[in-house]
């Protein structure tokens, strides 16, 4: 009997992105690119892109001095995820469950649900926008996409997806390129990225939100952490992990801040306010030119095809293997039922929700990102309360300094989010 | 049935009926076949714990527990290392179930009164585990009837052994020396599905013949990770027991300075074979083959050649076809099985081989090589040098693996899935 014919159920680890360090020629250059830039550059999907082309849009440079806040915020979140997958050598899945009881992660397990449904969604809507430019109709678009990626990932391989669209995603350089084109007055920028001006205006607190929520999202740092994990890279080696940490969290907001300054220059004043997807690509004209909806498309669908396979996959795996569940694509769906059923429903409801006639795509990409920021606090104090519990970290616990620093942060979005939901409930109740 | 969900955080009163605290774990002392309740964890007023000994216990259930004193002995909990404490230690954590082939979670822990003690009968893995702690076990479980889950699931402790892990967290379902039994394959599924570091620890209850089996089974990248996580002498002695062929597939993809330190460790002989192999392109007939094969001379008898193979005690994989080579090593004919069993004892191996053999060179494009065992419809292809002297073979099975690219392992078992149940 050939030996190969086995089950094939393998760990969230080894399906995902997982790029192991060679140590020769070509691949020690590759090797660089760790599970943190890999989770930075995840990061960048539909969401983030619209938010920050919003945001610029909207209201020019003048929130740009969130950006420095929120990569603080990214690199502390990033660097805990790969010390606790380092040192525990277990998913934050893993450890929650281990420390906090079915309960804690019954709640955990929810909010990470619902908060990667609404990123499956707004990836989906993203890549709905994506085709819209190539008069491609949704209803077509969209259901064809889905039932390409559940079979891809369930026949095929998750690492060809993955490779695919993280070279097209590489297009969105494009915001760099166009930056320098349109030649922002770069001291203004600089300014405005140190100079915090506060408001309790609901649609910039919720753009603020949507920011951060875009920016530092739950599933990358479940996933950084698996991944970590997952190659056995131990606490010896926590110089390179940190390193790969910082250089994720540094790449992605400095992608998101050449958006923001882009689409601040190119469409800020101009009356134009971004409701499709064609709408924000006019940001690339300068550098574009005509191609500027094709580059935009061809970004915009590469990074949220990529987020849209990535996400239901970690939601099923984290979720599954927190109850000790059965899991892995190549189940069948009678010896894996909440696996499947799951990744299954994850892309159904994400691309169904996109089907609702007159659905605004890019509000509801924002209106996902929102509640990923209202929810990030809740991840961020189970994070907390186990990077700093010495029976898992040993030695490696949060430094003083880093603690103070990270629950200041986590107290700053909880605020936030409190001030922009009763500044919302008082609009809406007509109290101003 | 009494469950420690059921009695964690449950009011502990003393003789008196005065509240004392509550109940925060139980600690059982491991070694006999149902580990006996040896005291409990309170947590008195002011959030501090204090330990009670199981003798002061006079009655513990759901409601909570009562005990024989009205004064104790506060003294703080010292574990003792034969003890575990059932919430802290043992609830939530991972369990692999060697019989299902998957790793599951302590979802609740059942005692029972046994022999007059109460005792840890059983963990559970199901549903109705999960339910319980949330606090639905009624609508649940209907629910979950009505659906046609089944919720209960039970593993009983006896069959539970802690297995070495770097995470103290881990559990094995059965017995160590159980492992060896099981065929490779399964115990690389459970492998695969380990964090890498508790990996070495299941490896660490296998001899090498057996470890090399299941490294076999393993994907090339857990391969190289599992190899990192052993010390180089274990590691060596695997390699060692590996098909060359499969062990200089392993080492191609570490770094020259492991490979060389690894083919230092090795027996001359197996680290010769390996070197060998290493050095022909991975994508020709030198770096498909093994030189695990088995060659007869022309002038042995039939008779001699089944004594020798029953001395030899090959795998499966080499049995079928037996190489004939001259006194140059030139590779000059075949036996199959059949040929040898058939012939009578005393015919020389000249007289009934097949002359002419079917053979290819070693730089031949690895597709081509495939396409010479599909057309000749062979388990097994010759390999030679521009002498003609034999230097390997290419089997069926690896042949295929090339041709139908990595991921066929992946796809396969879903159609073949009847082969895969155990």
């Amino acid at each position: 009997m050939p030996r190969a014919l086995r089950g094939a159920r393998r760990s969230i680890r080894q399906r995902l992105p997982n790029f192991r360090i060679h140590r020769t020629g070509v691949m020690a250059f590759l090797g660089v690119l760790g599970p943190g830039l890999i989770a930075g550059l995840a990061g960048t999907d539909a969401g983030g892109i619209a938010t920050y082309s919003v945001l610029g849009a909207e209201t020019g440079f003048s929130l740009l001095w969130i950006m420095p806040i929120t990569t603080v915020m990214l690199l502390i979140v990033l660097e805990m995820a790969a010390r606790m997958g380092a040192v525990s050598g277990q998913g934050l899945g893993d450890l929650i469950r281990d420390d906090f009881g079915v309960r804690w992660t019954f709640f955990a397990m929810v909010v990470l649900l619902i908060a990667n449904g609404a990123i499956s969604i707004a990836n989906f809507a993203g890549i709905a926008a994506a085709l819209e430019i190539f008069q491609i109709p949704r209803f077509a678009s969209v259901p064809l996409v889905a039932a390409g990626i559940w079979a891809l990932v369930v026949f095929a391989s998750y690492r060809v997806v993955e490779r695919v669209f993280l070279s097209v995603a590489v297009v969105l350089g494009a915001y760099v390129v166009g930056a320098f084109v349109a030649g922002p007055d770069w001291g203004e920028v600089g300014r405005a990225m140190i100079s915090p001006t506060l408001t309790f205006e609901p649609s910039v607190l919720l753009l603020m939100v949507a920011a951060i929520g875009t920016t530092v999202t739950p599933y990358m740092f479940f996933y950084l952490q698996s991944s970590v994990a997952d190659k056995g890279l131990g606490p010896e080696e926590l110089g390179f992990e940190r390193a790969d940490a910082v250089l994720g969290a540094v790449w992605t907001n400095s992608l998101a801040v050449f958006i923001v300054v882009l689409t601040a220059v190119t469409l800020h004043g101009s009356g134009i306010v971004i409701e499709t997807a064609a709408d924000a690509a006019h940001a690339l004209a300068p550098v574009a030119g005509e191609f500027s909806e094709l580059l935009f498309a061809a970004g915009l669908f590469g990074a949220s095809v990529l987020a849209a396979t990535v996400i239901p996959l970690t939601t099923s795996y984290t979720i599954c293997e927190s109850f000790g569940w059965e899991s892995g694509v190549s189940r069948k769906f009678s010896e894996a039922p909440v696996f499947m059923g799951l990744y299954t429903a994850l892309i159904v409801i994400g691309a169904a929700v996109v089907l609702i006639p007159g659905l605004p795509l890019i509000g509801v990409i924002l209106v996902s990102q929102y509640l990923n920021g209202i929810l990030l606090p809740i991840i961020l104090v189970f994070m907390l309360r186990l990077v700093n519990n010495p029976r898992i970290m040993g030695t490696h616990t949060n430094a003083t300094w880093l603690n103070v620093v990270a629950w200041g942060l986590t107290g700053l979005v909880t605020l936030l989010s409190v001030v922009l939901l009763g500044s919302s409930l008082a609009d809406w109740l007509g109290w101003f | 049935m009494l469950f420690l969900s059921q009695l964690v955080g449950r009011p502990v009163r003393d003789r008196d009926g005065g509240a004392f605290g509550k109940v925060r774990d139980l600690i059982v002392a491991l070694g006999e076949e149902y580990p006996p309740v040896t005291g409990v964890v309170l947590r008195v007023a002011g959030g501090r714990d204090i330990f009670v000994p199981w003798s002061d216990v006079e009655q513990i259930d759901a409601t909570g527990a009562r005990l024989h004193t009205s004064s104790i002995d506060i003294t703080s909990f010292r574990q003792r290392t034969d003890e575990i404490r059932l919430w802290l230690n043992l609830l939530d954590k991972q369990i692999v179930d060697v019989e299902d082939r998957k790793i599951v979670r302590v979802n609740d822990i059942q005692l029972a009164p046994v022999d007059g003690r109460l005792r840890l009968v059983a963990v559970d893995v199901g549903l109705a585990g999960i339910l319980r702690r949330l606090g639905l076990s009624g609508p649940g479980e209907r629910l979950a009837k009505a659906l046609g889950i089944e919720a209960e699931n039970y593993i009983q402790w006896e069959d539970v052994d802690p297995v070495e892990s770097s995470v103290s967290s881990l559990k094995l379902r059965v017995p160590h020396q159980a492992l060896a039994t099981l065929h490779p394959a399964d115990v690389a599924h459970i492998v695969e599905q380990l964090a890498p570091r508790d990996r070495a620890g299941i490896l660490a209850a296998l001899d090498d013949e057996r470890a090399a089996d299941v490294f076999e089974e393993l994907d090339a990248d857990d391969q190289v990770d599992l190899l990192e996580a052993l010390t180089p002498e274990r590691a060596a002695d695997i390699l060692e027991e590996m098909g060359p062929d499969e062990a200089a597939d392993l080492m191609a993809d570490l770094s020259d300075e492991r490979q060389e330190e690894l083919l230092g460790l090795m027996q001359p002989a197996e680290a010769s074979d390996v070197r060998q192999l290493l050095a022909y392109g991975e994508e020709t007939a030198g770096g498909l083959m093994t030189t695990d094969y088995i060659t007869v001379r022309l002038e042995e008898t039939a008779q001699e050649v089944i004594d020798q193979l029953r001395e030899l005690h090959p795998d499966a994989d080499h049995v079928y076809y037996l190489y004939v080579a001259d006194a140059d090593g030139t590779l000059v004919g075949t036996i199959t099985l059949r040929g040898l069993i058939v012939a009578p004892p005393e015919t020389p191996v000249r007289d009934f081989m097949r002359p002419e053999p079917i053979s290819v060179q070693l730089d031949l494009d690895a597709e081509q090589v495939g396409a010479a065992i599909a057309r000749y419809n062979l388990l097994a292809l010759p390999v030679v040098d521009e002498e003609g002297r034999m230097r390997g073979i290419v089997t069926v099975d690896d042949a295929l693996e090339r041709a139908l690219g990595e991921g066929w392992r992946k796809r396969l078992p879903e159609v073949f899935e009847p082969v895969d149940e155990r």
